[in-house]
């Protein structure tokens, strides 16, 4: 190959895992002292292309030259931090280069070298930090510490995928502030967000896959505007999708009588009526504040929730189920699953408690079957383990707890986080169903096309977690949310 | 309803799906305990080839009547280990209440009255580690390792190490009078203790939030379930039982040690290992608690019944252990 003047130079990278090919000729080029925007929808291949140009995934196809003036060119700063939280933070910086066990350390020279790193990035926090235990530094410092690190393993380009997911405004400014000057000592960064106004102020590129292809190729951002990006990356900037018969139905077709909510916080003050399908969308600040007060796991918000116009009791979990909150998250392994209990006891949960019923009937699994079957749900047994079940079907199940008794409220968090689009669909369709019937939705997505197809009105925060506007039916489009919240999908 | 939302077919054609017999469910929902039975059985099987009276009604009596305080204390700390907590502190607990049982009836309180003093002392224990644990938010080992410690020495203070020979001529009636006609009380309230308590695990919601608990804590308090009651709840019930179980020995043995429940705590959760339960919670029943601590005992007995030098009792039995998690491993990756 030509010498060529990109630091990271990939053309058609092809990966396939089994039958799904997740990239299908990618290229991407980062020349040195840039900082290179990766920008693309979920599951258009940003995390794939990633982890094939930092080495831990091999590709199917295509070449992929690297700059190589040392050991570790490269480095990935990781979301979930990387470090050892009972270490020093010198310590954090030297240990990783050391690859010899018995040899030893000379901790003050290595010492010295972790602080030189650190330095680059913050003379402070080489000053007061060097010597502490990494658990005592702030969780936004810490990532600084990870960016040191991989500079004192000599990298030449730094990955950072969604640095900013759990920082403030000011915090992220310090960030992008640091990796300009890295940017001006020919230390490249590419850059994972969502986040539409950080990248602009930050990253001088851009690079937009979708499904699986570059689909702009490392063009000056100056030169897109807002609507062409949301274009290229394939989510229609187009305005609502059909209808449908999601739009608020007349009080005639629906049986139960719903209940109206109301929602008051940060001068905000909406009235929901039954059938409702409200969409939250931002960074996860906001919606998660609101989200927490309407299930009952923070009983101190600011928020303040009313049904039928009485003020609602959601001072715990229990609380709000017996009131008539469901809840589903995307977070299934964390927030959702019962992993252990077999799938009836998965679905009936919610409604023992809200029933305070104290004995484990048998027909409930006749219930818990028919609100499987009405989910299209494929399992052997209400006997099985929710573990047989695909992602997927599993995120299912956790909407076929609010069935029996539909919730007055359904909130919703990225319910189909991690799904395939046919099963997006049929989450879709029931959630329709469930306002159709009387159900308030309150649904936090970072997918805008979802919020876009589905919801009747959407609350957006903006990066810093407060409320930036309330968009109503007509007006929700890619561009209005990108503008309000300051994310790119 | 045929419309389709957003191109997608909205029903499909509900099939409820089928659920098995009530026969093979409880074979598929028991086959960890059927298969540790059989073990049992096997076990005594074999060793009755070297000594055939293993299997005579006399041993066999012995070894239900030596399995009966470890099967009711490892009922308790199942229920602790079910919702992913543990308790260290039950060894020390059926010390210090046997004690305190002792102290009461030698200073001439009838034994009903010295009873429910030292139940009373095992539920305060429980209520301590409960409270520790839930309320205050510290690590149930530690905690429980706190009282373990505490409560070892406190069975020594109360008589300053000396044992308590028990005097009362009524209080063998515990553990070996007969309650119901037939049948010798130490079997009757191990089994209806086992028989109780797995009935409320199974049908009793309260049961089932034992294991989503230890399944999966935050979901469930996201899904309303009482977390802290019932986490408290199970301290409580693991310090009564472990109390109990100190009042059947002591009525068996008729003389109170202070260092009587020593070896209870590691056998305990040995039991409920073997018996199918993971410390990480959310798995493992009363029966298989229960048939642990009689696989135990069984060993025991067969060691001694072969003439193996006693010392090697606690190889035997922690090879069993490892035996027992092997298969459970291998038989849950296939499944």
């Amino acid at each position: 190959m030509t010498t060529s003047a990109f630091l990271l130079e990939a053309t058609g990278i092809r990966k396939s895992f089994g039958a799904t090919s997740v990239l299908r000729g990618v290229d991407l080029r980062i020349a040195p002292g840039e900082i290179h925007a990766l920008l693309g929808g979920n599951g258009a291949g940003k995390s794939t292309l990633i982890r094939i140009a930092s080495g831990s995934l091999r590709r199917d196809a295509g070449s992929l030259s690297i700059l190589d003036d040392g050991p570790h060119p490269i480095a990935v700063v990781f979301q979930e931090l990387a470090l050892l939280p009972h270490l020093s933070v010198a310590e954090n910086i030297y240990l990783p280069r050391l690859r010899q066990g018995f040899v030893p350390v000379r901790a003050a020279d290595r010492r010295k070298e972790a602080r030189a790193a650190l330095a680059q990035i913050d003379e402070r926090l080489a000053r007061e930090a060097l010597d502490r235990p990494v658990a005592e530094i702030d969780l936004h410092e810490r990532q600084l510490i990870e960016i040191a690190r991989a500079l004192g393993s000599g990298a030449r380009l730094l990955f950072l995928d969604e640095p900013t997911a759990n920082l403030t405004f000011a915090e992220s400014e310090r960030l992008f502030a640091i990796l300009r000057r890295l940017a001006g000592q020919g230390i490249s960064t590419l850059l994972v967000s969502h986040r539409m106004k950080e990248i602009r102020a930050v990253a001088d590129v851009c690079t937009i896959l979708r499904d699986g292809r570059t689909v702009v190729d490392r063009q000056p951002l100056a030169t897109l505007d807002d609507a062409s990006i949301v274009e290229a990356m394939g989510q229609k900037a187009a305005s609502r999708a059909a209808p449908g018969p999601s739009t608020p139905c007349s009080a005639g077709s629906r049986p139960g009588a719903g209940t109206t909510v109301g929602i008051e916080g940060q001068g905000l003050s909406l009235t929901l009526e039954p059938g409702t399908i409200l969409g939250l969308a931002g960074a996860p600040a906001g919606p998660g504040q609101l989200i927490d007060a309407l299930v009952g796991a923070a009983p101190d918000s600011d928020w303040n929730v009313t049904m039928n116009g009485a003020a609602a009791d959601l001072r715990s979990p229990a609380r709000a189920v017996r009131q008539g909150i469901g809840y589903v998250s995307g977070d299934r392994a964390e927030k959702g699953l019962l992993t252990t209990l077999p799938i009836l006891d998965n679905v009936v949960a919610a409604t023992r408690v809200a029933t305070r019923r104290w004995l484990a009937r048998r027909p409930e699994a006749t219930v818990a079957g028919d609100a499987l079957a009405r989910l299209a749900i494929k399992a052997n047994s209400v006997d099985d383990s929710p573990l047989t079940l695909s992602g997927g079907t599993q995120q299912k199940l956790l909407l076929a707890r609010w069935l029996e008794i539909p919730p007055r409220v359904l909130v919703l968090e990225e319910p189909t986080r991690g799904v395939d689009i046919g099963t997006k669909r049929e989450i879709y369709a029931l959630i329709r169903e469930m306002a159709v019937l009387g159900t308030v939705v309150v649904w936090w997505s970072t997918e805008f096309p979802e919020l876009i197809e589905i919801c009747d009105r959407v609350i957006a925060f903006d990066l810093r977690g407060e409320v930036s506007g309330v968009i109503a039916g007509a007006q929700v489009n890619e561009v209005a949310l990108a503008r309000a919240t300051g994310m790119a999908a | 309803m045929t419309d389709t939302i957003a191109g997608a077919p909205v029903q499909a054609p509900p099939v409820r799906p089928r659920r098995a017999g009530a026969g093979t469910r409880l074979l598929r929902v028991y086959r960890t305990e059927i298969a540790i039975a059989a073990a049992i059985v096997l076990i005594e099987l074999v060793v009755s080839l070297w000594s055939p009276q293993a299997l005579s009604f006399g041993n066999l009596a012995n070894v239900a009547q030596a399995s009966a305080p470890l099967i009711l204390v490892s009922l308790g700390v199942f229920l602790v280990i079910a919702t992913s907590g543990i308790d260290l502190s039950v060894g020390s607990t059926f010390s210090l209440t046997g004690m305190v049982a002792g102290l009461g009836l030698s200073a001439g309180l009838s034994w009903p009255v010295a009873c429910l003093a030292s139940l009373g002392v095992g539920i305060g224990v429980g209520a301590i580690n409960g409270a520790l644990v839930t309320f205050v938010g510290l690590a149930p080992f530690v905690v429980t390792l706190v009282t373990f410690a505490v409560g070892a020495s406190l069975a020594f203070v109360v008589t300053d190490g000396h044992s308590i020979a028990i005097l009362d001529p009524d209080f063998w009636r515990l553990n070996g009078g007969t309650l119901v006609p037939g049948v010798v009380n130490y079997v009757l309230f191990c089994i209806a203790g086992v028989a109780l308590l797995e009935f409320a695990l199974r049908k009793l919601v309260l049961g089932r939030w034992v294991y989503a608990i230890g399944s999966n804590a935050k979901a469930a308090r996201l899904l309303g379930i009482p977390v802290d009651a019932v986490r408290f709840g199970v301290y409580v019930a693991s310090g009564l039982f472990a109390s109990f179980s100190s009042l059947m020995s002591l009525s068996y043995i008729s003389n109170s040690e202070a260092t009587s429940g020593a070896n209870l705590m590691l056998q305990a959760i040995a039991a409920c290992v073997i018996g199918g339960a993971s410390l990480f919670g959310g798995t493992g029943s009363a029966i298989g608690a229960m048939l642990g601590a009689v696989m135990i005992t069984v060993i025991q007995n067969g060691v001694n019944l072969i003439g193996i030098n006693s010392f090697w009792q606690g190889s035997v039995t922690g090879l069993v252990i490892l035996v027992a998690v092997l298969i459970d491993r291998f038989t849950k990756a296939r499944a």
